[in-house]
């Protein structure tokens, strides 16, 4: 399935509501969808699990790194190692700015790392200007479909 | 005579006195020649001066006697003979006093007794004996068994020794009593194992604080702002001052955290230790400065070509937390001054960052430095009491000192060594 | 917080008009002080790979993002991004494609070849301004990039 959009893979649900409210405030009227845990990204993306037969790209993947289950570090990883999701745009949206996680990440192909400012003001700055920049300037990869 | 006699020929050494009244020695290589009936009719002999090598074997016996009681007085050392067998043939004071026998006791015992009985079992012995005949020469550090029982840490080096056809005579060996060395490396190690523990812990908690301790600001700060959003005209005055209040704390809480941080990454990681220029770094830095606030009238005079050798990351640092207060603490100025410069101290160089701000009383000299600890009200002056601190830490770490002087509304001059 | 002058800027631009271009809408945002020029993809790559007489080298400065232009003299955007990523050293390092051509054959072989993000620029003197300032403020400022 081929949409627009956005998978959030978030475990805080304070930090859910607030990066909706972030990109409400910026009209980005991308459909959200939410995985709780990194397991449950896992089957969304890969149509396992409960989405058994319904695999789905998204035109983005907002990924925390601390997860329950499955940790983002290695959701990034399998994203990266399967065919279909291999070039999908992953941006790692979380807390902290720990070197080994922003090196590591870009190692396993993270395409970008934005770490969440605790000021709201800034937070939904920081959410506009990644909408602004992975949904219009950036021109995304070939759908594996397509390719 | 009566040797020369039975076997027709005879060799000999003797000495002779010269006409000079020196002695020499000769060899004497004598043959009996005897007629067709067995009758001897004539003694055939050549004499050849010998006194040289005489002289030398003597010396060379005296030189052999000299090193046996030096040997057997050697205290650290145990130093002793096997045959090619193993069994013990001599035995010096160095191993009586490592091993624990007397000369007596051990002499003609086999020297696997020095073994742990895992190494007898193992054969150990017996490998490394085969190991020095083949190669000459056997070297290795492990345990060894006194004679009471108790083990010792032994360096232990195996020569073999052969005769002038090259037949294995037997085999050198020197044991020294490492055991001392030993445990100070395993303490040693030990202390490095904790300490790296300790580093692993520290490390993983900074990862903590930094991640879980600022997800909960973020959302005393978002939802405060969405209640004064959304709810707005719900509210009162007082109640969106709350609020206000609420977001600022949350605010303040997060550079906090970002400072104690930033504290604790300058104490962790290796120092890059290169030629840095400073006078370039402090430019760069004023000029950040200047960009977050273009308004200020305020001058910078940095000396040129201040280079040192330190870390440059954790130099920018210092800088940026020396300039940031210069500059924050002149912020009541109608014009402020701050310079960056060098000057002989102690017979050191001290960098110094002076400028003509709100100073402070020497009496608290000593709280500049202290974690949180801060001399003006935050309303005043905003701050987290941790810069400082981190600069000092820094300069600590690269082996200098920092200190400084001022006086309330004359300034202050902050000064460090590298 | 990524301070701008602590970044290094990269712009592998062999046009000398859009070069100017790019860093006229840099300097806007304050980051054109940053920002390193390579005409062509031999001097990028001796930059990175050269003896160490490069007078960067002397001068100890370290990019620490890469604008790419594709279309490029001697030795070609797609080429250099491929020995970027084929090198430990470099590997990391993130690497914008930043050019004129909006060739799918040429988006996929870039994400492909490890590309984080690929930017067509635009025709007009006013977009391309924008999207320049707005790739260098979110690579700068909002992103995370290694130390």
């Amino acid at each position: 399935m081929h949409d627009r959009s956005i998978l959030l893979v978030e475990d805080n649900p304070d930090d859910e509501a607030l990066t909706r409210r972030a990109l409400a405030k910026n009209n980005i009227q991308n459909e959200i969808v939410v995985a709780r845990d990194g397991a449950e990204a896992l089957d969304w993306l890969f149509g396992t699990g409960p989405h058994a037969g319904r695999a789905a790209t998204p035109e983005l993947v907002l990924l925390d790194l601390k997860l329950p289950k499955v940790d983002g570090l290695e959701v990034l990883r399998r994203i990266r190692a399967n065919p279909s999701t291999r070039l999908l745009p992953v941006v790692i949206l979380t807390s902290s700015r720990e070197e080994k996680d922003v090196v590591t990440g870009y190692g396993l192909g993270a395409n970008s790392y934005i770490r969440k400012p605790v000021d709201f003001g800034q937070f939904v700055e920081a959410v506009r200007q990644l909408g602004l920049y992975w949904l219009v300037l950036n021109e995304p990869p070939p759908r594996p479909d397509a390719a | 005579m009566p040797a020369l006699f039975a076997n027709d020929q005879l060799t000999t050494e003797y000495r002779f006195r010269g006409k000079d009244g020196a002695y020499r020695w000769v060899h004497d290589e004598s043959r009996l020649l005897r007629d067709a009936t067995g009758r001897p009719i004539e003694v055939v002999g050549s004499w050849v001066d010998v006194t040289a090598r005489r002289e030398a074997e003597v010396s060379l016996r005296a030189g052999e006697e000299r090193l046996r009681l030096l040997v057997g007085s050697v205290r650290d050392y145990a130093i002793y003979m096997l045959d090619p067998d193993g069994h013990v043939r001599s035995w010096n004071a160095g191993a009586q006093h490592i091993k624990g026998y007397t000369e007596a006791e051990i002499l003609g015992q086999h020297f696997s007794r020095f073994y742990t009985p895992e190494d007898v079992a193992g054969g150990r012995p017996a490998a490394a004996l085969r190991a020095t005949a083949a190669g000459g020469r056997f070297e290795e550090e492990n345990w060894r068994v006194r004679k009471d029982g108790s083990r010792f840490w032994a360096d232990v080096v195996m020569t073999a020794v052969r005769d002038d056809r090259g037949a294995l005579v037997g085999f050198a060996k020197v044991t020294r009593d490492l055991t001392e060395r030993k445990r100070a490396e395993q303490a040693l190690r030990s202390y490095a194992a904790q300490l790296e523990v300790a580093n692993k812990e520290l490390e993983a908690f900074s990862y903590s604080v930094s991640h879980d301790l600022r997800t909960p600001l973020r959302s005393l700060d978002g939802f405060s702002q969405a209640l004064l959003e959304d709810y707005h005209d719900r509210l009162d005055d007082t109640g969106r001052d709350f609020l206000q209040r609420v977001r600022a704390a949350s605010q303040r809480m997060g550079t906090l955290i970002d400072d104690l941080l930033s504290l604790s990454r300058v104490t962790r990681g290796d120092l890059q230790v290169a030629a840095v220029d400073l006078s370039a770094l402090a430019a760069a830095v004023a000029t950040e400065l200047k960009k977050s606030d273009p308004e200020r009238a305020i001058t910078f005079a940095i000396a040129p070509d201040l280079v040192a050798r330190a870390d440059a990351g954790l130099m920018r640092v210092v800088l940026q937390n020396l300039l940031g207060n210069a500059w924050k603490f002149t912020g009541r100025r109608p014009a402020a001054h701050v310079e960056v410069g060098v000057m002989a101290h102690d017979g050191r160089r001290a960098f110094f960052v002076r400028d003509d701000g709100a100073g402070f009383d020497m009496a608290y000299a000593a709280k500049l430095f202290g974690t949180f600890q801060r001399l003006h009200a935050a309303a005043e002056f905003p701050g987290s009491g941790i810069g400082l601190a981190t600069v000092q830490r820094i300069i600590h770490r690269h082996g200098g000192q920092v200190w400084a002087e001022g006086a309330p509304d004359r300034g202050a001059t902050f000064y460090f060594t590298l | 917080m990524i301070l701008p002058h602590e970044v290094e800027i990269l712009l592998v631009e062999d046009s000398a008009h859009d070069e100017e271009l790019t860093l006229r809408a840099l300097k806007e945002r304050n980051i054109a002080n940053q920002v390193f020029v390579a005409r062509d993809g031999a001097e990028a790559l001796d930059f990175f790979f050269g003896d160490g007489s490069h007078p960067w080298h002397e001068i100890g400065i370290v990019p620490r993002v890469v604008l790419l232009d594709l279309n490029l003299p001697k030795v070609d955007g797609l080429e250099v991004l491929r020995r970027l990523k084929a090198d430990e050293r470099t590997r990391a390092l993130p690497v914008i494609v930043l050019t004129s051509s909006r060739e799918e054959p040429d988006i996929a072989a870039a994400y492909r070849l490890g590309a984080k993000s690929y930017i067509v620029k635009p025709v007009d003197f006013e977009s391309f301004a924008r999207a320049v300032s707005d790739v260098g403020l979110y690579w700068v400022l909002l992103n995370e990039l290694p130390r």
